[in-house]
């Protein structure tokens, strides 16, 4: 992590198009939070294909247990935010955040997060913005919803505009700050208790002047809030934001 | 040579919307694909036949219940029934001792009244006999009386009917 600094996911592959696309750019460039992704993807899936395996009616494992204890978990999740006709949501909304939650969690393992690349929030709040705005029109029509933009008078509409552009940019940018900033604070202290170690313990001989002793045992604390508890609350602040926002775009 | 490479590694920038991000929505509909396949669906059949077999087996249960109760009452049926054939030929074997009984007393009581009708019509008999008898005995003493008396012969053809009335009059008294 010390040698990264702070900069964005490395790059390992680029793809050059021969056409500029606005915005993506003109080259597709497989980076480190592609590849994390995957792992995280194979993560999940594997953890899945592990739980559902040899299941049985009766005298269950307790892999099992477990797996149902998630399913009802997501069932009892979503009905209970947004309410019974939303269990088409049930596995969005769990997808979602065993995505986030991997996601998040993985820098325990000392690789970069893919949640700390904006690209991937991003992802998943235009997902989240599309499903809102798609629910808006099929429950008010398409007149409805960009009525809806006028009230409570027409002076309103920029407003309403910019408060309607703002739910995914806020969604994204509040998950991936958090993050973001649990890496960039890691990387500070990393880098600090590593200049204090050689401060301190430079009078030892040879070797073990270079030792970072500082940095046994304090990062695991602070990890225990930037990793632990910040990525299960932004999972679970991502989802249930998803979950409100979607089921308040149907009345 | 390899320390070379991570010097000159390339990184994207700390904030940027690039490639990733499509490839990102991609990796979101995969992952939703994969969750439904392997935990979701798994997982919905194998509690959707544990319902089946629950509600099967409440089902089953109820089934039970009711053929226990069924048969209940059917047992409880038949005991009444034969509580009430069993009172019904204890009371016919009553009735007809009962009625053997009495039958018995009428007869016994009917015997009894001919035998004695049949002494009383003996005694009478015995008596007039005796009577008879007696008339017949008085009737030669006072005859033989009276020849003592009359010192002669009376005929006894010609003063029966004075004897008779004597005798009579005797056996009034």
């Amino acid at each position: 992590m010390v040698s990264k600094g702070i900069v964005g996911p490395k790059v390992y592959w680029t793809i050059d198009l021969p056409f500029e696309v606005p915005l993506l750019g003109s080259k597709i460039e497989i980076n480190e939070t592609m590849v994390i992704s995957w792992v995280v993807m194979l993560l999940i899936t594997g953890l899945c294909i592990f739980l559902t395996r040899n299941l049985k009616v009766e005298k269950i494992s307790k892999r099992q247990a477990v797996a149902e204890w998630l399913v009802e978990l997501a069932d009892n999740f979503v009905t209970g935010n947004m309410g019974e006709k939303f269990k088409k949501y049930i596995p969005f909304i769990a997808a979602l955040f065993a995505t986030s939650i991997i996601s998040n969690l993985i820098s325990l393992l000392g690789v970069r997060s893919p949640t700390t690349d904006l690209n991937t929030e991003a992802a998943w709040a235009i997902v989240v913005f599309i499903m809102i705005t798609a629910t808006k029109i099929k429950t008010n029509g398409v007149g409805g919803y960009l009525k809806g933009y006028t009230e409570p008078i027409a002076v309103m509409t920029p407003f309403n505009i910019l408060s309607e552009l703002a739910t995914p940019i806020g969604m994204a940018c509040r998950h991936f700050g958090n993050i973001l900033s649990g890496l960039v604070i890691n990387t500070l202290i990393y880098s600090a208790l590593i200049a204090a170690s050689a401060a301190v313990f430079s009078f030892l001989p040879g070797i073990l002047a270079e030792i970072p002793f500082f940095s046994i045992g304090v990062p695991a604390v602070l990890s225990v809030y930037f990793d632990w508890f910040s990525g299960v609350m932004q999972a679970f602040i991502f989802c249930m934001l998803t979950a409100k926002y979607i089921s308040s775009a149907a009345e | 040579m390899l320390q070379q490479m991570f010097l000159t590694e390339t990184t994207q920038d700390l904030v940027s919307i690039n490639w990733t991000f499509i490839a990102q929505i991609c990796n979101l509909f995969i992952q939703l694909f994969l969750i439904k396949k392997f935990l979701f669906k798994p997982v919905r059949e194998i509690l959707a036949k544990r319902q089946a077999k629950a509600d099967a087996d409440i089902r089953e249960a109820k089934e039970a219940k009711d053929e226990a109760a069924a048969i209940k009452a059917e047992y409880e049926q038949n005991m009444l029934e034969a509580k009430e054939k069993a009172n019904e030929l204890l009371a016919t074997a009553q009735k007809n001792a009962t009625a053997k009984s009495d039958e018995l007393l009428r007869e016994a009581n009917s015997q009894a009244a001919a035998i004695k009708q049949k002494a009383e019509a003996d005694i009478a008999q015995e008596r007039r006999k005796a009577v008879n008898e007696l008339k017949d005995e008085i009737g030669s003493m006072a005859m033989e009386i009276a020849g003592k008396v009359i010192e002669r012969e009376i005929s006894e053809k010609d003063h029966a009917k004075l004897i008779d009335d004597f005798i009579n009059n005797v056996g009034n008294a």
